[in-house]
């Protein structure tokens, strides 16, 4: 009886959620690919420059030459080469950056819920203060205090983002704290900590995960930013956001330097954000 | 020892406003007592159960009273050595079995996490006895019931499962916070039933939350009536049915619909029987509030 129950929407949610899972789960499966073996997948030296071939148009226009598939830039780079070794950067930091995020404004969202009082109460004011500052000027203003490079980056998308977690896992953690089989938990003698770590975290863990896919997308936007201004890593790395900043001086003679890594961008962070909704789904436990 | 399970002395709680939500309960209960509390909504009857084991919502205080376990007084104790004598004296049969379970654990480490806490058991001794437990409240597969999530067992099961889970600690004193408003009628008796049982089996003292006086009838040999946070009558069960002393346990009883006489029309309790009992309250408080400034 109770597996007849249990089953039948199982099922039939499974077939809905395929393909919203699989497809974006490909996407960053290629990309993870490319980012490990980029020496060997790029066709060529992404920093080697030809100015006897540069601005070549991708494969399918003509005056196109064998072996550069998605063309080259002003200054005759391959552009396939840069995505692919630009994908290693942009998957770094959103995986760093994300983690670094969730697990830091995660810890102070489970506290704040946990505990209520004067905890909650300091907790949140800090993210309702921090949340007035404009990120975009947020960031761009740590990475310039902080000097450029890769680990600014991560630091200014950590400390401008954690409230995104602070707060949506202390209204979760609320939720679960008023529930009775916490109150089990402690008339069973359960120390308050363990009852947080053992009965509320597994609870609020498929909405960290989801927020932190989410968070990896928002990431990778983030460093594309911070690198069309100029303020992540040296402009010769090969980077999403650099290649979009160069490509736009160039758009009406070659859109393609723009376009191709805009692409790669735009899918990245919408694998992300569908791959994090699909995997709250797949935790939740009613439709387990 | 001879001295009462539970002794609760002039227990008030009360918001942090002021309001009171108990006020001045006192009730014993000896070993072996099952204890009915009664009342409408809003009594304060599961509120008892909640201070006695030391889970008050968020912000209700005790503001006077004493709750004695074993003939020890709780309040004297440190937060930490209080949790792990409740833990130790007392279990828990909650209201709703369907949220009492955390969804995401198996259900045997939920039974036997507090068993290996409160009594240091190794794990196999703890599934022995949650083992035994499960067979006596008929739980048919017992071993794949441990190694299952929640969601595979219907309601009926669950509290089950959750009477073992209580019992298995042989505590001194059970709270059953309405055990069985959430479940449907036929359940409802063999959860009384089972209750009952393993009550008089273990000789543990019961204090049985309850709106429904058929339930009070087949369970209780003591009656608390509540209204208001207040205490209106405390008598043994036989003479809260033949000869209740207050009007509105009187009216209580009265409201009970009966299966045996269909055709009595329904009677609720008066309405100005409730508003004068309000008054009296509010005139209480009143002067309580006048004594103390």
């Amino acid at each position: 009886m109770a597996d007849t129950t249990t089953s039948a929407p199982r099922a039939h949610h499974g077939g809905g959620l395929n393909l919203r899972f699989w497809l974006p789960l490909t996407w960053l499966g290629l990309l993870i690919l490319a980012a490990l073996f980029a020496p060997w997948i790029a066709p060529h030296d992404p920093l080697a420059q030809d100015l006897l071939l540069e601005r070549l148009p991708p494969f399918f226009l003509p005056g196109t030459e064998a072996g550069y598939w998605l063309g080259t830039d002003s200054l005759g780079r391959d552009v396939l080469s840069r995505m692919i070794y630009g994908a290693r950067i942009a998957l770094f930091v959103s995986l760093i950056a994300a983690v670094t995020t969730c697990v830091f404004g995660s810890a102070l969202g489970l506290l704040a819920g946990f505990y209520g009082g004067w905890c909650d109460r300091v907790i949140s004011r800090l993210v309702d203060i921090w949340m007035a500052f404009p990120p975009v000027l947020f960031a761009v203003l740590l990475v310039a205090v902080m000097g450029t490079g890769l680990t600014s980056v991560i630091a200014a998308i950590a400390l401008i983002d954690w409230t995104r977690f602070a707060r949506v896992v202390r209204a979760e953690t609320l939720g679960q704290t008023r529930m009775d089989y916490v109150d089990s938990a402690r008339i069973g003698g359960a120390q308050r900590l363990s009852t947080l770590l053992t009965e509320i975290l597994p609870n609020v863990l498929p909405t960290i995960v989801a927020l932190l896919t989410l968070e990896m997308g928002i990431a990778i936007i983030v460093e594309a930013i911070l690198s069309f201004v100029n303020l992540s890593i040296s402009t010769d790395d090969p980077t999403w956001g650099s290649m979009i900043a160069e490509g736009r001086n160039a758009i009406h003679f070659a859109w393609w330097v723009l376009l191709f890594p805009l692409i790669a961008l735009f899918l990245s962070v919408l694998s992300f954000s569908v791959l994090g909704e699909g995997l709250k789904q797949r935790f939740d436990p009613v439709l387990q | 020892m001879t001295g009462p399970t539970l002794d609760i002395q002039n227990l008030t709680v009360a918001l942090p406003n002021g309001t009171p939500l108990l006020r001045d309960v006192s009730l014993r209960l000896q070993p072996g007592e099952v204890r009915a509390l009664v009342g409408e909504s809003g009594a304060g009857k599961s509120m008892i159960g909640k201070a006695v084991l030391g889970i008050l919502p968020p912000k209700v205080r005790r503001t006077r009273g004493e709750i004695l376990l074993q003939g020890q007084p709780l309040n004297a104790l440190s937060p930490a050595r209080r949790r792990r004598e409740v833990a130790a004296l007392s279990a828990l049969i909650p209201q709703d079995p369907l949220t009492a379970l955390n969804p995401l654990r198996k259900i045997g480490p939920q039974i036997l996490d507090p068993l290996r806490r409160i009594h240091g058991w190794s794990n196999a001794r703890a599934r022995d006895r949650a083992l035994e437990l499960l067979e006596r409240v008929q739980i048919r597969a017992p071993e794949r019931v441990l190694d299952s999530y929640p969601h595979a067992l219907s309601g009926g099961m669950r509290q089950r499962v959750l009477i073992a889970a209580a019992f298995a600690p042989s505590p001194r004193l059970i709270v059953a916070d309405e055990p069985t408003t959430a479940l449907d009628v036929t359940v409802q008796k063999e959860i009384l039933r089972l209750i009952r049982e393993l009550q008089q089996e273990t000789g543990t003292a019961v204090l049985f939350v309850t709106h429904d006086m058929g339930v009070v009838a087949k369970i209780s040999q003591q009656v608390t009536v509540l209204f208001a946070g207040k205490v209106m009558e405390d008598a043994p069960t036989a003479q809260i049915f033949t000869g209740a002393a207050h009007p509105y346990t009187r009216a209580l009883i009265a409201a009970t619909p009966s299966s045996a006489d269909l055709t009595r029309p329904f009677s609720p309790v008066p309405s100005d029987l409730i508003g004068e009992l309000h008054a009296q309250i509010a005139r209480e408080d009143a002067l309580r509030s006048e004594a103390t400034r």
